[in-house]
């Protein structure tokens, strides 16, 4: 039993760190894409003239910024899964190998 | 007519075939909520963006666009940016931790019956409140794309979403969802094929050209959400609403494991976003070559939209060519409405039929084989009762609904969830009264606003998210609080904590 009580709490410890490690990684992200999605409506709302400047021919800055997010977010998408596959999964095959010898069941 | 009508015959009978293939394989409980949790990244991904993309997406934004200008475009950007939310703290969490439906998730952290009861209410408020006006707006663009009269229209598209979610379950669903997901965008492909041979590949040219027609407001935020509040409050609405969706969290128990939960994101976050990238562009075009004295004489408020410009691209009305590109976009759009309403009504006979009868009124000692009888006969309960609530609300406007739904979700649902994978101290009575509140809010700011009330609105905003979310997190901290410290449930949050991350369960 102690034997069991120590790996599951060394399984508990492995996901604290994982949970300190994705947000290490999730907070920064998140607070990009909330800025620059959220930062953009509220540009719409009260910088109307700045939208309306105009990059090439009518093409203007509000439409450029809309097309930045698109981008954002795709760069993001990849960013994370490639942080996911090569450090949270890492970390919670850990945590899992741990638990799984202290005697759970999936 | 014809042409959208035999196009459209020729859809419904591949759906059909697909409900009698899936319905031979739909028996079990795992089976019918959530094909088996067997499906692969792709096949989610795509399904994922046939749930994304309703007929407001599918119609609207490249409506609004036309009409409006740049409001059009933000209305397409948000749900491709609500993803990254799903991405990184939804997707992989519900995978682990749920079954079928939100109310596990909820379950197996707070071990309580009450939590469950408010978990139901939040799913079954939410998927109604998209239902109808889906159901509604069925009825208009059928008549509108057909010439079938409202309640018929009504009436089959209730019908056929029964069939295939009685008999055929998630598989049927899925299924239905790709197909249409698949028709979706290869008409948007051809469309923007058509467009960038007019324009010579040069996309900038149609933002000269409809500033040249239109005048360079056109191109300026502020046409059509004139509160700046506004725009801010549907941004949120969006990127974290959605992602409180009961219909879209339920796509996630469809996969095996948290590794193909998040490719399937990737995949409907390429897919749909460049959709909704098109619907810009097409928006674009069609004021400029349908010109929107045409939409807006078409009705409709400008859903009509994109079935006009295919028919412009094909060559016109009366050609050959015109008739066929607006019969095949006018029966992809029926087909959308389905396949979503069948969503829908999936998700919500989930919640009866898992949450609360299985779960709550049997204390989870449901005979599985009753369990999905009873799945089935909720879901053709909910469908008459769909049929009916969308005859009753022809006229009505029903728009107030969707944002409601949305709102309801981004101000109960989501606060919920989210406190629910990673506050220790969040309890049964965060619960009730995150939802509570956050329900409460959004329905009541709603119905005294301008989209119910018009110039008589005792408050300025449409869409009350900005103010109803906080109002959600702030019931469910003051709910945890107030209903005193459940020390259990702490210590269990080390063990659950565990299966979000990594879907093992320590029983």
């Amino acid at each position: 039993m102690t034997r069991d009580t120590g790996t599951l709490e060394a399984a508990h410890a492995s996901i604290r760190m994982l949970i300190a490690e994705k947000l290490k990684y999730l907070v920064p992200m998140t607070i990009i894409f909330m800025v620059g999605y959220i930062g953009l409506t509220i540009l719409a709302g009260f910088a109307k003239g700045l939208m309306g400047i105009k990059v090439v021919g009518a093409f203007n800055l509000g439409f450029l910024l809309i097309a930045v997010n698109y981008v954002l977010s795709w760069v993001l998408a990849i960013v994370y899964v490639r942080v996911a596959n090569n450090v949270f999964d890492p970390l919670a095959a850990k945590a899992a190998a741990e638990i799984t010898s202290a005697g759970a069941s999936r | 007519m014809s042409t959208t009508l035999s196009i459209f015959v020729v859809i419904l009978l591949i759906t059909l075939g697909i409900t009698y293939w899936a319905a031979k394989r739909t028996k079990t409980t795992s089976e019918f909520y959530a094909a088996d949790s067997q499906l692969t990244a792709a096949e989610n991904g795509f399904a994922l963006a046939g749930d994304w993309c309703s007929a407001a997406a599918f119609l609207g934004f490249t409506g609004l666009t036309a009409l409006y200008g740049m409001d059009g475009a933000f209305y397409a950007l948000g749900p491709l940016v609500a993803f990254c939310t799903v991405l990184f703290v939804i997707a992989e969490p519900l995978r682990n931790t749920g079954k079928y439906t939100l109310g596990d998730v909820i379950r197996s952290r707070m071990h309580t019956r009450t939590s469950l009861l408010a978990t139901i209410a939040g799913t079954v408020v939410v998927n109604f409140a998209y239902l109808m006006p889906q159901m509604a707006g069925a009825g208009v663009l059928v008549k509108l794309l057909t010439g079938v009269p409202y309640d018929w229209a009504v009436i089959f598209v209730g019908i056929a979403m029964i069939v295939y979610v009685g008999f055929g379950g998630m598989l049927a669903t899925t299924w239905v969802q790709i197909v249409k997901a698949v028709l979706m965008l290869a008409a948007g492909a051809i469309i923007l094929v058509m467009i960038l041979a007019l324009v010579k590949g040069n996309p900038f040219t149609l933002f000269d050209n409809a500033e040249a027609k239109y005048g360079a407001n056109y191109l300026l935020p502020g046409n059509y959400l004139k509160n700046p509040f506004d725009q801010i409050s549907l941004g949120l609405g969006y990127v974290l609403g959605l992602a409180g969706l009961p219909h879209v969290m339920t796509r996630f128990y469809t996969v095996p494991d948290a590794k193909t939960a998040r490719r399937s994101v990737v995949w409907v976050m390429f897919l749909a976003g460049a959709f909704f990238a098109g619907t810009t562009l097409f928006g674009l075009a069609a004021s400029i070559y349908v010109g929107q004295d045409a939409i807006k004489a078409a009705g409709g408020g400008g859903n009509l939209t994109l079935p006009l410009l295919a028919q412009y691209l094909g060559g016109g009305k009366g050609t050959f060519g015109g008739d066929l590109m607006l019969g095949f976009v006018a029966a992809v759009a029926v087909a959308t409405i389905l396949a979503v309403v069948s969503a829908l009504t999936l998700s919500t006979s989930g919640a009866i039929a898992h949450d609360f009868y299985a779960n709550w009124l049997m204390k989870n000692k449901a005979d599985p084989k009753r369990e999905v009888l009873i799945a089935r006969w909720a879901a053709i309960a909910i469908g008459l009762l769909a049929i009916a609530l969308g005859i009753l609300a022809q006229g009505v406007n029903v728009a107030v609904l969707v944002i409601l739904a949305i709102c309801v979700a981004a101000s109960a649902n989501f606060p919920v969830l989210i406190l629910s994978l990673f506050w220790r101290r969040f309890n049964t009575g965060g619960v009730v009264g995150g939802m509570t509140v956050g329900l409460v809010s959004s329905v009541v700011l709603a119905m005294i606003g301008p989209a119910m009330r018009g110039a008589d609105a005792l408050w300025p905003l449409v869409n009350p998210t900005v103010v109803s979310l906080p109002l959600g997190f702030l019931g469910a901290y003051l709910g945890t609080i107030l209903s005193g410290r459940d020390l259990e449930n702490e210590k269990r949050f080390d063990d659950f904590s565990l299966q979000v991350h990594t879907g093992i369960s320590r029983k």
